[in-house]
């Protein structure tokens, strides 16, 4: 192959260099503006940060200048410092040295593993992007908790997998309950002493979506090559991929499910036990929720899976530790109330719509483990300072929007690009208002009910089934979080928000709302674009609202290729 | 003293030369185009050439009723 | 085969929701009650007073205002049902016992609900929870809330007796028409059929959609021919099939699958009579309400069941069925953007045929049927593969 140098040429330019419009190279030059923007940070409007992205890649030439606090800020406390926990973690959970062996044995075997989870600090920066101080700081920590507790359920899930050590059922296998991903690790809290839960979907194509969405599109595929229709739920198809690629871990002597949140997870169970073929339990939660006849029935379906995970790892469950985990996670919930008030009545809020719904949702789902703890010190330390300091985070906000439904995995970012494009500043998210519920722990009864309204009111199903009701508690979260638009998502495969939507339209018209519906099919950006989810937006900002961008060159670019 | 001292210098001098790579590894996104035009080619094809089991292949016959024992 | 005698009047029973037999009741002061799930067991709502009418919406043609509120990417069988409660072909419906037992037509329920569609001023929905296990905890959990989603409604709204006498009597009605319907199915199982599935089919949608108490006396007599009935000198079928898959209520698309040579001798799914019309035992000690929630609960096939060895019962329940009605192929039918369905069909297409060895003809089709070349031309090739492996076996042998 022969190179020359021009071709090296035209690949530095591609790689590094920004690209000035002839207007701006001509412009004479004012050093005393290009010192304030070395030493703040370009003014919003100015920043252009579309013109940042390599090609289609969604690399950038150079990382954003954000003034040189801020930019030593990243640097160091999230750039350097992730990376630098990410070993620390996968030595911490790995026990020592030797968890680095069994980390290179997963990367090696798993595919979601090998070319997903190391383009984390990606993640970071696209979720990031743009944001200035507090904002930037406490959204950060918020995907450094989640960073932590993967690793510390990849870790897991490794060092008890047969399949990457020789088929042997070691202690750690014997001693792991795997569970649905939508079945909440609280139910596991009287064990969490000496068993540990780890869901089998979460890390494998969850997360992993969020991080790299290359990797989940061999599953689908998979799982469409053996028959699956293309219209069924495509969280469901890729589990179906993940075991039809023998690609999932076997970490578990048992598995337990549930039929959250759709009929497509219902669906999936038999995958679960069809491939796993070990004792499975199922742990349905009443599609009625909300009526008071229902909770006898699913609080016994609770006991029941005690019952299970008993007789198979024999082991009593502790209700000391219940009690103790459950308190412990109350205060998770405590200062999650903290933020909704902050979000709803202030405009001092420090976290951005991605890293609030991504946060939210995973530790709810996950229960009560020290990191988020950690997490949350952080972040009301921030929230603290930004309350009392009246530092508004978010000072270009025009709108404050609140997202509905499902949120499209691979572009979970929208609300960070929405936000430096046109000011529209996602406040909340319907994920986040799932798992609403107080854990009483004074009497066995009380934390068996409890328990019960938790897990009905897990992700998705709490508001799309159960009634209209709950689906259209929209309008009064919208109130109560002060919101002036909605990003309807449209999750073109949800059955459930798809036979609803007429009565949305209906509703956002006699109301007169501005609502712009998002279609997206959760981890398959082929089915509409991120950057056809942006046109949307973009056609209702002109065309409806009669708005102009405050930053130009986020309006259209193609980032088709990019994590 | 002297000798500490120097030593110091040097290891400053290192821990600076290091950092300053680190930081330009950082701005210029090196560890995203590494991963990128690299690290994940490289991945793609080393999982897409992996020998699988067909799964599929794995019967589903009868089982006892496992939940029998757990009724609350 | 001489012609059944009925069957051309049941045929035109089917033709629309409020059938002359419908109207015959309201005439006589009785309510209908509308569902759609085998999960809202239709003797509840046979009680004295009123009769269970299982909604269907023959005749649809493209449903329009119902794709506008529940897009065009829902099963077309929530929409057609919804499209003719707009159009106002429900309003003869006094109530709607729903379910939310699969999403879509949980949704159709819903907006029954939410929107006052129905023009009834006495109409009202309600909806019981159904759970997904068969364990005693789900039958007692079903049994209360068929007490006071169902029950206790029927009594407040209507004044129907429920009590457990009532039930009782409901019971035994019941248990008529199954035994009826069961004897009537049992030619399906002789080497030569004396029924054909699209018969079957129809007689098994009339008792779901008409009142029970009017049409008997039809399949008495219906019976009685069958005792006697001779099949055709010669074959008209090549093949004989179970049907398998979700909601099914078009006797056309019976026929259409009968006239590519395959005779549909089995009929499990939604609207079937496999399991749908065993009979339901009280047993000693037990009260009728718990007998009813216990044999919907244990007798349904649904792949809504998530039990361990419920889900693989399942299968194994498929290939007997097969068996016992000697059928030479399974074609597994499923509702496009039927979740459930969906992935049964394509996991029972991959088992039945390795684990249980009969051949599997996997279709995905729309409720209003309008791919009618394209299915002729998969039964044709399936009966064709079927008749070669014949000759092979043959050859074998």
């Amino acid at each position: 192959m022969k190179i020359n140098l021009g071709d090296i040429k035209a690949k530095y330019r591609e790689l590094f260099v920004v690209e000035k419009s002839p207007e701006e190279a001509n412009k004479p030059k004012d050093f005393k503006k290009m010192a304030s923007d070395f030493w703040n940070g370009k003014p919003h409007e100015e920043r252009r940060l579309g013109d940042l992205y390599v090609g289609n890649t969604g690399l950038y030439k150079h990382r954003e200048w954000r003034g040189v606090k801020d930019t030593m800020y990243y640097f160091n406390m999230i750039w350097l410092y992730n990376y630098a926990h990410m070993v620390s973690d996968i030595m911490k959970y790995g026990h020592g040295p030797k968890g680095v062996v069994t980390f290179a044995k997963g990367t090696m075997r798993y595919r979601w593993m090998g070319q997903t989870y190391l383009t984390v600090m990606h993640w970071f920066d696209r979720g990031l992007e743009g944001t200035r101080g507090e904002a930037m700081k406490a959204s950060a920590w918020h995907y450094r908790g989640m960073v932590s507790e993967t690793i510390r359920q990849f870790m897991r899930m490794f060092e008890a997998d047969k399949k990457i050590n020789g088929g042997k059922e070691n202690e750690t296998w014997k001693k792991t309950i795997a569970h649905n991903e939508t079945l909440s690790g609280n139910i596991f809290y009287g064990w969490r002493d000496q068993l540990d839960d780890v869901a089998l979907e979460m890390i494998p194509y969850f997360v992993s979506v969020h991080v790299n969405n290359h990797t989940v599109l061999n599953y689908i595929d998979a799982a469409q090559s053996i028959g699956l229709p293309a219209d069924p739920c495509p969280m469901c198809q890729a589990e179906y991929g993940l075991f039809v690629q023998d690609d999932y871990p076997d970490y578990s002597p048992v598995m337990l499910t549930t039929n959250e949140a759709c009929d497509g997870s219902v669906a999936t169970s038999v995958l679960q036990d069809w491939f796993l073929n070990r004792p499975l339990y199922a742990m349905p939660q009443p599609m009625r929720y909300d009526d008071p006849l229902v909770q006898k029935h699913c609080q016994k379906e609770i006991e029941g899976a005690w019952k299970f995970v008993e007789e198979n790892f024999g082991i009593k469950m502790d209700w000391d530790q219940y009690v103790k985990h459950a308190q412990s996670f109350n205060k998770l919930t405590e200062f999650e109330w903290e933020k909704w008030d902050v979000a709803a009545n202030t405009p001092y809020y420090p976290i951005n719509g991605v890293a609030q719904a991504l946060y939210r949702i995973y530790y709810s789902q996950d229960g009560d483990r020290p990191i988020w703890h950690e997490m949350d010190e952080h972040v009301r330390r921030i929230m603290n300072k930004t309350v009392k300091n009246k530092i508004e985070t978010f000072p270009k906000t025009r709108h404050r929007a609140i997202a509905w439904s499902c949120a499209p995995l691979y572009y979970s970012n929208w609300c960070t690009w929405a936000y430096n494009c046109w000011g529209i500043n996602c406040v909340i998210n319907m994920d986040s208002l799932m798992f609403d519920q107080y854990l009483r722990t004074d009497t066995y009864e009380h934390a068996l009910e409890d328990l019960s309204w938790f897990n009905e009111k897990a992700p998705m199903r709490a508001m799309a089934v159960g009634g209209h009701e709950h689906i259209l508690s929209l309008f009064d979260y919208m109130e109560r979080f002060n919101c002036d638009m909605v990003i309807m998502y449209d999750q073109l495969q949800c059955k459930g928000m798809q036979g609803i939507h007429g009565v949305f339209e209906d509703e956002f018209r006699k109301r007169n709302i501005h609502a712009i519906w998002v279609p997206h099919a959760l981890p398959d950006k082929r089915t509409v674009s991120r950057a056809e989810i942006r046109d949307i937006i973009n056609d209702y900002m002109f065309t409806v609202m009669r708005e102009e961008p405050l930053d130009p060159s986020l309006l259209d670019f193609d980032d088709s290729m990019s994590w | 003293m002297k000798t500490i001292g120097k030593i110091l210098f040097k290891i400053l001098g290192i821990a600076a030369l290091i950092y300053g790579i680190l930081f330009a590894v950082f701005y210029w996104d090196l560890d995203g185009k590494f991963l990128y035009y690299i690290w994940e080619p490289m991945m793609i094809k080393r999982f897409d050439n992996m020998e699988r089991k067909d799964a599929t292949a794995m019967p589903y016959s009868m089982k006892e009723n496992v939940e029998a024992n757990f009724e609350a | 085969m001489k012609d059944l005698v009925h069957i051309f009047e049941l045929e035109d029973l089917l033709q629309e929701a409020n059938n002359p037999l419908v109207r015959q009741a309201k005439a006589d002061g009785k309510r209908a009650l509308g569902y759609t799930c085998n999960f809202m067991p239709e003797v509840l709502l046979d009680l004295p007073g009123c009769f269970s009418v299982r909604l269907r919406a023959p005749r649809s043609g493209s449903p329009d205002m119902a794709t506008y509120y529940m897009t065009n990417r829902t099963c077309m069988y929530g929409r057609c049902l919804f499209e003719r409660a707009l159009e106002g072909g429900f309003n003869f419906l006094d109530a709607q016992m729903a379910t939310e037992t699969c999403t879509v037509t949980c949704r159709f329920q819903e907006h029954l609900q939410l929107m006052d569609v129905i023009k009834n001023p006495d109409f009202f929905c309600e909806f019981t929870d159904v759970p997904f296990k068969k364990n005693e905890n789900s039958i007692e959990h079903y049994e209360e809330q068929l007490r006071f989603h169902v029950l206790d409604k029927l009594k407040e709204h209507f004044g129907i007796d429920t009590s457990d006498e009532a039930l009782l009597k409901a019971i035994e009605e019941h248990n008529e028409v199954c035994r009826l319907i069961q004897e009537i199915g049992s030619y399906r199982k002789l080497d030569e059929p004396t029924i054909t599935g699209w018969e079957f089919s129809v007689i098994q949608l009339c008792t779901l959609v008409c009142p029970k108490y009017l049409i008997i006396d039809k399949l008495k007599d219906i019976a009685k021919q069958l005792k006697t009935r001779k099949p055709d000198a010669t074959k008209t079928y090549k093949v004989k099939v179970v049907l398998t898959g979700s909601e099914e209520d078009d006797p056309d698309f019976i026929k259409l699958i009968e006239e590519c040579g395959a005779l549909v001798v089995a009929d499990r799914y939604c609207y079937g009579s496999l399991p749908g019309r065993d009979e339901i035992v009280v047993k000693e000690g037990e009260t009728p309400l718990r007998a009813i929630a216990r044999h919907y609960l244990e007798n349904s096939q649904c792949p809504r069941f998530m039990d361990q060895h419920i889900m693989r019962e399942r299968k194994q329940y498929l290939a007997n069925v097969a068996k016992e009605y000697k059928a030479d192929g399974i074609i597994i039918s499923q509702m496009k953007f039927c979740e459930y369905w969906s992935y049964e069909r394509t996991i029972d297409t991959l088992i039945l045929p390795r684990d249980f060895g009969y051949p599997v003809c996997s279709i995905e089709k729309e409720y209003v049927n309008n791919a009618v070349g394209q299915l002729r031309t998969r039964f044709q090739a399936f009966v064709e593969s079927i008749e070669l492996k014949n000759i092979q076996k043959e050859g074998q042998a």
